[in-house]
C-alpha cells in the first residue's frame, strides 16, 4: 500500500497541483479584497470560508488521486442513480436561492449544490458507457444513449431552474463524446441544432428591443400562428426528403433531409425555450448582444466590469487599491466578477498570468490522455477538460463583456464550495488516471 | 479488466489534438482581447473610472385605487407618506452617535432599534438603507429644515394605503405589507425586490400585478464616491401608476348587508345570478385593514390571529357548514327531474320514522305534518318526506350526483385567495376514511343536508343561481373592470363565464322555483320573510351542531320571482353560526336586505319599515 502511494506520488502530475494551489491562493486574496471597502473596513468574511473550502478541496483532490477508477467502475451506475435522486429531492425540498430551488443545507451556513456534484457522476457514467459501447454496431444508438445520460440530469437541473449550472453539461458532453468516438456528424448536427435554437429563442425579444422595425419576413419564425405553418412546412419537407431518399437513393435527398431535420428541431426547441426561459434570462442574451439596451440592469454589470478591467491598465492599481470594486460598483465581486477585481488590481500582467495558468492546466490535462489506451479514462479526463475550459470561456468572457451573463463561476478562483469541490474531485480523479496509465 | 486493453491509438491522437488547439485558440483570442481592453483602451477606461459614473434611484409607482361598482368614491386611497433612507458611509464617524440619537427622537424609536437597522457592518456602505418605510410629512419637513444636521439622510415619496371603508370591506379588499423574505424567494423571477410593497390578502393580493404598476428610475451622475456631480443632468424614467380596479361590490348593498347581519358571527352573500357578479360579501367578525398596514401592524395582526372568533377568516368562502334544509332545494329538483314520485302523491309524516335501530325525528316532532306532497314538503321543510323519497326512490348515488351538479364539493373559482371547496361525501369515501359501510342512516342525514355534507355560503348562492338561471351557474367574481388611472378608460372588463351548465330540464327548474316561492308564501319562511318590496322565493335551513339549543341558521333566497329582466334578480344567502344566541336570524336578515335593495333604503329605513329595528327575535322553539 505504502509502496503504491509512493509510486503514485512519483508519477502524478505535480505541475497541475501546483498551478491549482496558486489559483486558490490568488482566489482567497481577491475574495478578501472584494470584502474590503474603500475605507479599508472588512465587510465580508467570505474569504475565511473560502480558506476552509480550498483546504478541504485540496484534501479531497488528493483523496481522489488515491482512488483507482478502474476498481470502482462497477459502482458508477449506483453513484449516478443516487445523484439523480438527490436532484429530484432538491427540486422539492431544497433551499431557494435566487429563484432556483438548488441548495441543500448541510451544516449551518455551509450549503451544497447537488447539481455541481452531479457533473462528476454524469461524467463517470458517460465514460463507463462510452467505454462499454465502443464496439456497439449502431452508431446512432450510441449517440442517443450517451446524450440521454447527460440530458437527464441536465433536464432536472433546468427544472430547478438553474440555467447556468445546466449549461455546463453541454461542453462536458461534447468533449467526452468527441474523444469517445461518437460519430462526428451527430455531434455537428447537435451543435447546429443548438445554435439555431438559441438564435430563434432570442429573436423575438431581439427584434422587439434592438431592431426598432421588426423584419416582416423573420416574424414567420416566432409569431403565432405563422410559426406553426413554418414548422409544418419544415416537417413536410423532412418527410418528403426521407421519402425521396428511400425511393431514389440520391445523396441529394440525404442532404435536404438532414437540413430540414435540423431546422425543424431547432425551431421546435426554440418554441419550447421561449416557454421555459424567463424573460429576464432571454433578456441577458439580448443585453449581451448590445449592453447599451439596458445600461442600468444587467447591462450595468457588464459596463462596470469592463470599466474595472480596462482601468487596470498594464500593471494594475495594486492589491486592495481598485476603485470600481471597493466603491462597490461591481456586483457579485467574489463569485461572477472575481476576474474583474483581479485584472483591475493586477492589470494586464496579472490577467495574462491567470490565463496562462489555466492554459497550462488544460494543456497538461489534454496531453495526459495522449497515450491512455482505454476509452473510459480518456473520455473522463476530456470531460473535466471541457468543464474547466467552458467555465473559463464563459466567466472571463463575461467579465470582459464578450460572453452573456450566466452566473457561472471561475473555477478555483470564485467564492463557493460546491463548484470548487466538484472540480477538485474531477481533477483528482484525472491525475490519478494519468498517474496509473502504465499500470497493469 | 480485459475491456480496457483495447487500443484505438491510430485515431486517438488527432482527437486530443483538437482539444489542445481549442484551448490554444481560446487562450490567444482572450489574451489579445484583454490586451486590447487594458493596454490599448486602458487610458480611456482609467479616466472613466475616476471621474464619473451614473447612479440609479428607484421611483416607486403609485398603487392602483379600488372602487365599488358605481365608480364614484374610491374604497382605497393612497396618502402621502415617505420612506427614510440613510447612506451610512456619508455619516462622518464622529457625528454618527448624535445623528442616530436625533433620528431616534424624530422617529420615536428606541436608539437601539436605530442601531440595529444600521449595523456597524454597513458603516462604510454607499448603498442607501431604508430606515423606515412610512414617515409622515411633518417628520420629513423637520429633517429638511435642518438637513445639515442629518448627513447621509434622504427620503422618497412612498404613498401609504388608506382604506376608507373597513369592517366587512377589509375582508374583500385585504391589505398590503412589505414583501417577506420567503415571498421574495418565490417572486424574485417576477421582478419583485427587497422593500417592495405587496398585496397580502383579498383583492390586494389577488390582483397585485394589476395594482402595483411599474417603478420608475432616476439616473444621477455621480463621482466614483457616489457624490452627485451635476444636479442639472438628470434622466427620469417616470413610474407607471398601477391600474385602478372597479369591483362588482355595491357599496350601499354591502353596508346594508353588513348591518342586517349585525354583530352576529356569520356571513351574507348577495349575488347577481345573471352574471355571477357579487354585490355584497359580508363576514363577521371583521377587522380594520388600516390597523394592519400602520406602524405596529404586526401586533394588531397577532391579536387578530389569537382571537378565537377568527376575524381574519372570510366566512363566505373560507368556512364550510352543513347546508341543512336548504339542501332540500336540490332534493326537490332531483325528485322532479327523476320523476321519483308523482308530484301530487302524498306521504304521511307522523313526526318520526324508525330506521335500523334508530328513531329519526322530523323537526316538528309528533304528531307530525300529516300528509304532504312535494310542494307541501318543501314549504313545511318536512324531513320525513325527503327521508323516505331520498332513501327509497332516489338513492345515495343520485343524491351525490345532483349535489355535484349544483357545484357542491367544487371551488367556485371566485377571485379571492383561500377559497375552500366544501365536501360531498360518498359511500366510497366513508369506506376509505372510516373503514365503515355507508348506512341507510347516512343517506337519511344527507337527504336533509346534515352529516358530512359541507358547503360554503357562496356555494349555496351558486346553488340558487343555478335554479334562477334554469341550468347555468356563472363564475362568481368581484372584478368588474380594470381602468386606466389617467383617463379612467376601461382596460379590461370581466365577461360572465359559465362555471357549470346542468343537463336538468328547464321545466324542472321552473317547477322548483314555483315550490321555492311556496316556502315564502305559505311555508316556513312565511312570517320572517314578509317584505312587500319584491316577490321572493327561497329556503330556510337550520343545522344541528354540537351546541345545546343552538343551531346554524340559513336562508337562501332569490327575487323577484317572475322577473322580466334576468339582470334584476338577486340571490341572497344569510348564514348565522350556532355560536350566537339562538334567534333564527338568517331569514330576518335576508328580509331586510331584500326590502332595502329593492326599495333603495338604508338598513335603518328598511328595518323600521319591516318593524325589525332594534329588535332581537327570540324564537322559543326551533323552526326549520
Amino acid at each position: 500500500m505504502m509502496a503504491s502511494i509512493k509510486n503514485l506520488a512519483k508519477s502524478m502530475d505535480w505541475v497541475i497541483v501546483l498551478a491549482i494551489c496558486i489559483l486558490m491562493v490568488i482566489g482567497i486574496l481577491f475574495i478578501y479584497s472584494s470584502g474590503v471597502t474603500s475605507a479599508g473596513d472588512i465587510v465580508s468574511t467570505e474569504y475565511t470560508k473560502q480558506i476552509v473550502w480550498a483546504v478541504s478541496g485540496l484534501l479531497l483532490m488528493f483523496a481522489c488521486v488515491l482512488v483507482d477508477t478502474k476498481r470502482v467502475v462497477d459502482y458508477i451506475p449506483i453513484i449516478y442513480g443516487f445523484f439523480l435522486l438527490v436532484l429530484v429531492y432538491t427540486r422539492f425540498f431544497g433551499k431557494v436561492v435566487n429563484g432556483a430551488r438548488s441548495w441543500l443545507n448541510v451544516i449551518g451556513d455551509y450549503g451544497i449544490q447537488p447539481s455541481e456534484f452531479t457533473k462528476i457522476a454524469a461524467a463517470l457514467f458517460l465514460a463507463r458507457y462510452l467505454d462499454r459501447s465502443a464496439h456497439e454496431p449502431s452508431s446512432f444508438k450510441r449517440f442517443a444513449v450517451s446524450l440521454a445520460i447527460v440530458a437527464i440530469p441536465m433536464g432536472l437541473i433546468l427544472l430547478q431552474p438553474d440555467f447556468g449550472t445546466a449549461l455546463v453539461f453541454i461542453p462536458l458532453y461534447l468533449a467526452m463524446a468527441y474523444v469517445g468516438g461518437i460519430n462526428r456528424r451527430y455531434l455537428l448536427s447537435l451543435i447546429i441544432t443548438g445554435g439555431i435554437t438559441i438564435v430563434l429563442t432570442v429573436m423575438p425579444l431581439w427584434q422587439k428591443i434592438i431592431v426598432a422595425k421588426p423584419s416582416l419576413l423573420l416574424r414567420i419564425l416566432y409569431e403565432r400562428p405563422y410559426v406553426i405553418y413554418t414548422l409544418l412546412v419544415a416537417v413536410s419537407s423532412l418527410v418528403l426528403s426521407l421519402l425521396g431518399y428511400r425511393f431514389f437513393k440520391k445523396k441529394y435527398y440525404y442532404g435536404t433531409a438532414f437540413a430540414s431535420m435540423i431546422f425543424t428541431l431547432g425551431l421546435g426547441l426554440s418554441l419550447v425555450g421561449q416557454r421555459l426561459l424567463k424573460e429576464y434570462q432571454i433578456m441577458r442574451l439580448v443585453v449581451f448582444l448590445d449592453p447599451s439596451v439596458d445600461p442600468l440592469g444587467s447591462g450595468w454589470n457588464i459596463l462596470q466590469s469592463i470599466t474595472a478591467i480596462g482601468s487596470g491598465g498594464v500593471s494594475g492599481k495594486g492589491f486592495l487599491q481598485g476603485t470600481q470594486s471597493h466603491y462597490r460598483y461591481l456586483p457579485q465581486q467574489s463569485t461572477d466578477f472575481i476576474f474583474s477585481i483581479i485584472s483591475e488590481e493586477l492589470g494586464f500582467l496579472g490577467g495574462i498570468a491567470i490565463f496562462s495558468i489555466f492554459f497550462l492546466i488544460l494543456i497538461r490535462l489534454a496531453l495526459s490522455i495522449r497515450n491512455i489506451r482505454n476509452v473510459f479514462s480518456s473520455t473522463f479526463v476530456s470531460g473535466i477538460f471541457g468543464i474547466i475550459l467552458f467555465h473559463f470561456i464563459i466567466n472571463t468572457g463575461m467579465a470582459m463583456g464578450i460572453m452573456p451573463i450566466t452566473g457561472i463561476p471561475l473555477l478555483f478562483l470564485s467564492y463557493g464550495g460546491s463548484s470548487l469541490w466538484t472540480i477538485c474531485i474531477g481533477v483528482g480523479l484525472s491525475i490519478g488516471i494519468s498517474a496509473r496509465k502504465f499500470d497493469s | 479488466m480485459g475491456d480496457y486493453g483495447e487500443g484505438r491509438r491510430g485515431d486517438e491522437l488527432p482527437r486530443v489534438f483538437l482539444l489542445v488547439v481549442l484551448a490554444g485558440v481560446v487562450f490567444s483570442t482572450y489574451a489579445s482581447y484583454l490586451f486590447y481592453l487594458q493596454v490599448i483602451r486602458g487610458g480611456e477606461f482609467q479616466r472613466k473610472a475616476v471621474t464619473i459614473s451614473r447612479q440609479i434611484e428607484r421611483l416607486p409607482a403609485q398603487r392602483g385605487e379600488i372602487y365599488d361598482r358605481n365608480y364614484n368614491l374610491p374604497l382605497v386611497l393612497n396618502v402621502d407618506s415617505f420612506a427614510l433612507l440613510v447612506v451610512p458611509a456619508e455619516i462622518p464617524g464622529d457625528m454618527r452617535d448624535t445623528v442616530f440619537a436625533k433620528l431616534a427622537v424624530l422617529l420615536e424609536e428606541p436608539l437601539d432599534e436605530i442601531r440595529r437597522r444600521i449595523p456597524p457592518s454597513s458603516y462604510r456602505m454607499f448603498q442607501p438603507l431604508e430606515l423606515e418605510s412610512s414617515v409622515t410629512q411633518s417628520v420629513i419637513v423637520n429633517i429638511a429644515e435642518r438637513i445639515d444636521e442629518f448627513p447621509g439622510v434622504s427620503w422618497y415619496s412612498r404613498p401609504k394605503r388608506n382604506y376608507l371603508d373597513t369592517g366587512s370591506f377589509s375582508h374583500i379588499i385585504g391589505y398590503v405589507g412589505n414583501i417577506s423574505r420567503d415571498e421574495l424567494k418565490i417572486y424574485y423571477n417576477r421582478g419583485y425586490q427587497t422593500g417592495d410593497i405587496l398585496g397580502k390578502a383579498g383583492i390586494e393580493r389577488q390582483y397585485d400585478s394589476v395594482l402595483r404598476g411599474v417603478d420608475g428610475r432616476q439616473y444621477k451622475t455621480v463621482d466614483v464616491r457616489g457624490r452627485r456631480v451635476d444636479a442639472g443632468i438628470r434622466d427620469v424614467e417616470p413610474p407607471l401608476m398601477g391600474k385602478n380596479i372597479v369591483l362588482t361590490i355595491d357599496r350601499p348593498t354591502q353596508i346594508l348587508a353588513e348591518k342586517a347581519l349585525g354583530e352576529r358571527i356569520g356571513s351574507v352573500v348577495v349575488l347577481k345570478p345573471a352574471s355571477g357578479e357579487i354585490l355584497a360579501l359580508v363576514s363577521y367578525p371583521s377587522f380594520n385593514a388600516n390597523l394592519i398596514v400602520e406602524k405596529g401592524g404586526n401586533n394588531e395582526y397577532a391579536r387578530l390571529l389569537e382571537d378565537t372568533r377568527m376575524p381574519l377568516i372570510q366566512r363566505t368562502i373560507q368556512s364550510s357548514y352543513p347546508p341543512a334544509s336548504t339542501f332540500k332545494t336540490i332534493m326537490t329538483a332531483a325528485i322532479i327531474e327523476e320523476k321519483s314520485i308523482p308530484l301530487d302523491e302524498t306521504i304521511l309524516c307522523s313526526g318520526e320514522i324508525n330506521y335500523g335501530d334508530r328513531v329519526f325525528r322530523c323537526w316538528i316532532r309528533k304528531p307530525g305534518h300529516g300528509r304532504l306532497d312535494l310542494a307541501g314538503a318543501l314549504a313545511q321543510s318536512c324531513d320525513v318526506y325527503f327521508w323516505e323519497v331520498g332513501r327509497d326512490k332516489l338513492g345515495i348515488e343520485r343524491i351525490v350526483s345532483y349535489a355535484r351538479e349544483f357545484g357542491f364539493g367544487l371551488a367556485t373559482g371566485i377571485d379571492l385567495p383561500g377559497e375552500v371547496s366544501g365536501f360531498v361525501p360518498t359511500p366510497q369515501w366513508k369506506e376509505r376514511r372510516f373503514h365503515e359501510k355507508w348506512l341507510g342512516g347516512d343517506t337519511l342525514n344527507m337527504a336533509i343536508g346534515q352529516g358530512y355534507l359541507l358547503t360554503t355560503p357562496l356555494q349555496l348562492a351558486d346553488m340558487m343561481a343555478m335554479v334562477v338561471n334554469e341550468g347555468v351557474i356563472y363564475k362568481p367574481h368581484l372584478l368588474k373592470e380594470i381602468r386606466d388611472p389617467r383617463d379612467g378608460s376601461i382596460v379590461t372588463k370581466t365577461v360572465p363565464e359559465v362555471l357549470l351548465a346542468s343537463s336538468i330540464s328547464k321545466d324542472t327548474f321552473k317547477k322548483t322555483k314555483e315550490y321555492l316561492r311556496g316556502v315564502v308564501v305559505e311555508g316556513t319562511a312565511r312570517y320572517p320573510v314578509n317584505t312587500k318590496a319584491v316577490t321572493i322565493g327561497g329556503k330556510t335551513g337550520t343545522a344541528e351542531v354540537g351546541l345545546h339549543d343552538r343551531w346554524h341558521s340559513w336562508f337562501v333566497g332569490f327575487g323577484p320571482v317572475n322577473a322580466t329582466d334576468p339582470e334584476d334578480v338577486i340571490v341572497v344567502v344569510a348564514m348565522i353560526e350556532a355560536s350566537n344566541p339562538w334567534e333564527w336570524w338568517a331569514p330576518y336578515a335576508t328580509n331586510i336586505i331584500f326590502q332595502g335593495y329593492f326599495e333603495g333604503q338604508t338598513f335603518e329605513e328598511a328595518a323600521s319599515a319591516l318593524g325589525l329595528l332594534g329588535k332581537t327575535i327570540s324564537a322559543g322553539a326551533r323552526v326549520e
